[in-house]
């Protein structure tokens, strides 16, 4: 049996992006964040030398890891619940079309738009961090930098790739809030609750290696592994600067694994609870 | 025998209600065929189990007891609505799309292939007549326009089954005498249609057999002429007949064994005036330009 089309899926990302990038919503976060990391540059004035371009950096992060996560949680709402209350996913599902394809259609519309809005910002913050990185060299004020300055830039792209990784599994988690809720608002802020639990899911993870044996243990590790470790994904401070090892090719291939498979789960559940639900 | 386009045997649909449960029947023991080239209507006021039922025949609701079939397959398996072709009441549709787009759009969601998207699209739009309109974006469109362009979407991969829910809804009398032009149309090119309606006057002309549904039941069904024709009465139309006239032949029907049951002038549907003077009009407009371009 044809469970599901990719070429349907691709159809509906299409669409789904197209419909996203003409939101209102979309263009003020990204001229926002596109605002935030490009002002970064503004604070050179502070003399930092090198901590200056750490802090370009890490403003940049945070920015991207901010906007990125409302974005992500408000934007995978906003695309499921306009098909639903404009009555056009009735429209679609009449067709031949799995209701597979329908959730995974939105959902990699969506990280088509994260991909875009992640790559926009990753690409503004490395032309800040270049400028400021190369005017820092020409004062050659500072004996760290060496001819081929001290910046790997190829890290603000696995920084921007293990970001949409994490955007993808809270894409994932707002679909399976959606699949069963009756309102946007309820669950946007589900999916806020989420994303805060899984920022602080190591939380749990510490306090069930130090339990006793028992249920409580049994408890707080079933939490520990139904929502995904977002922290496994903050490696930005480990990054960047040369003088710093880059993330192992292994360990990001095995963090791509466990996003997938966290979005596998999810968008299962999704399916699941969405299969029975009335459009 | 061919198989049925739509066999709908004892369905019966329940929805839980509120926290406690609480069952309502919608559809209850419904038993209906469509056949083979023709229009069917399924009429009913407001909740009496209409767009549910065709929400199971399109599978996107599960039947609580009894079985839908489409061509013989089961309506909530994805294969069975290859064949099918959906216009919903007061369609809603991607406004950021022009109308070519939108109906492209769902030719390749219905697996038209890429090399005949481009004509299956334009040869529809042409049909539900709206080239002019297709490069302009959906957002800009009236009513009319909208159910049009639904209509459209519904046929662009060429289904054998056509469900349009309350197609003219909301559209005024000659959009809807269109929407009825369009269909009478696809008929023509051997197209089943179901078609679910509220308002009683415009299927009428329309429908070769019908199905009256009211809280959930089957009340009747049957082709137009044998639910509206009165089996005992016959009417007589006269013309200029004068007052002794009449009381001649009242008296021949007494003599000859039958009764006088009424007395009435024939009316128009208002429908019908409406169109018939609008029609007029611009008969009168057409010719009065023509006048004027003949002079000029």
């Amino acid at each position: 049996m044809n469970f599901i089309s990719l070429q349907q899926v691709g159809w509906i990302a299409g669409n789904t992006f197209l419909e996203a990038v003409r939101q209102k919503f979309f263009n003020s976060v990204l001229l926002i964040a596109v605002a935030l990391v490009a002002s970064s540059n503004f604070f050179q004035q502070f003399d930092f030398g090198t901590s200056e371009l750490k802090f370009i950096a890490d403003f940049g992060f945070g920015a991207l890891f901010f906007f990125g996560s409302i974005l992500s949680i408000t934007v995978t709402t906003q695309l499921f619940f306009n098909e639903i209350e404009n009555r056009t996913a009735l429209t679609m599902l009449a067709k031949p079309v799995h209701k597979v394809s329908f959730l995974f259609g939105k959902w990699a519309g969506v990280q088509l738009l994260m991909l875009a809005f992640v790559a926009l910002l990753c690409a503004l913050l490395a032309v800040i961090l270049y400028w400021r990185e190369t005017s820092l060299m020409a004062e050659q004020r500072y004996e760290i930098f060496s001819e081929e300055g001290i910046l790997r830039y190829s890290d603000i792209a696995l920084f921007g790739f293990l970001q949409w990784l994490k955007f993808g599994l809270l894409s994932a988690i707002t679909l399976f809030i959606a699949s069963f809720s009756n309102t946007s608002i309820y669950t946007m802020i589900v999916g806020f609750c989420a994303l805060v639990v899984c920022q602080l899911q190591y939380i749990a993870r510490d306090a069930y290696a130090e339990m006793d044996q028992g249920l409580g243990r049994l408890l707080v590790q079933g939490i520990g592994l139904a929502f995904p470790n977002f922290q496994l994904f903050n490696v930005g401070d480990q990054l960047l600067f040369l003088t710093e090892e880059t993330l192992p090719a292994g360990i990001t291939v095995r963090m791509a694994l466990y996003a997938g498979i966290y979005v596998a789960a999810f968008m299962l559940l999704a399916l699941a609870s969405f299969r029975h639900r009335e459009i | 025998m061919s198989v049925a386009a739509i066999t709908i045997k004892d369905l019966t649909k329940d929805f839980s209600v509120g926290m406690t449960g609480v069952k309502v029947r919608a559809v209850d023991s419904l038993n209906l065929e469509v056949r083979d080239n023709e229009i069917f209507g399924l009429l009913g006021p407001n909740g009496s189990g209409k767009s549910t039922t065709i929400k199971i025949v399109l599978g996107l609701l599960g039947a609580s007891f009894g079985e839908c079939l489409i061509y013989g397959k089961p309506s909530h398996a994805v294969e069975a609505r290859r064949s099918v072709g959906f216009l919903p009441e007061a369609p809603y549709f991607y406004r950021y799309l022009s109308g070519r787009e939108l109906v492209c759009y769902y030719a390749k969601l219905c697996g038209v292939p890429r090399r005949e998207i481009s004509d299956a699209a334009d040869s529809v739009i042409e049909l539900v007549g709206m080239t002019e309109a297709a490069p302009r974006r959906v957002g800009t469109y009236s009513k009319g326009m909208l159910q049009r362009i639904g209509l459209a979407q519904a046929i662009v991969h060429d289904p054998q089954l056509v469900i349009l829910d309350e197609p003219t809804a909301g559209v005024d009398p000659l959009g809807s005498a269109a929407i009825a032009e369009i269909i009478r149309e696809l008929k023509s090119r051997g197209k089943i249609i179901l078609l679910s309606y509220h308002l009683l006057a415009q299927i009428e002309g329309l429908c070769d057999r019908v199905a009256i549904l009211h809280r959930g039941h089957l009340v009747r069904e049957g082709s137009i002429d044998e639910l509206v024709t009165e089996s005992e009465a016959e009417s007589l139309i006269v013309e200029g007949l004068r007052p002794d006239g009449k009381i001649a032949v009242e008296a021949a029907i007494a003599e000859a064994g039958g009764r006088w049951v009424r007395r009435e002038k024939p009316r128009l549907s208002l429908d019908t005036l409406f169109l018939n003077e609008v029609q007029r009009l611009e008969k009168e407009r057409s010719a009065r330009a023509a006048e004027e371009k003949g002079s000029s």
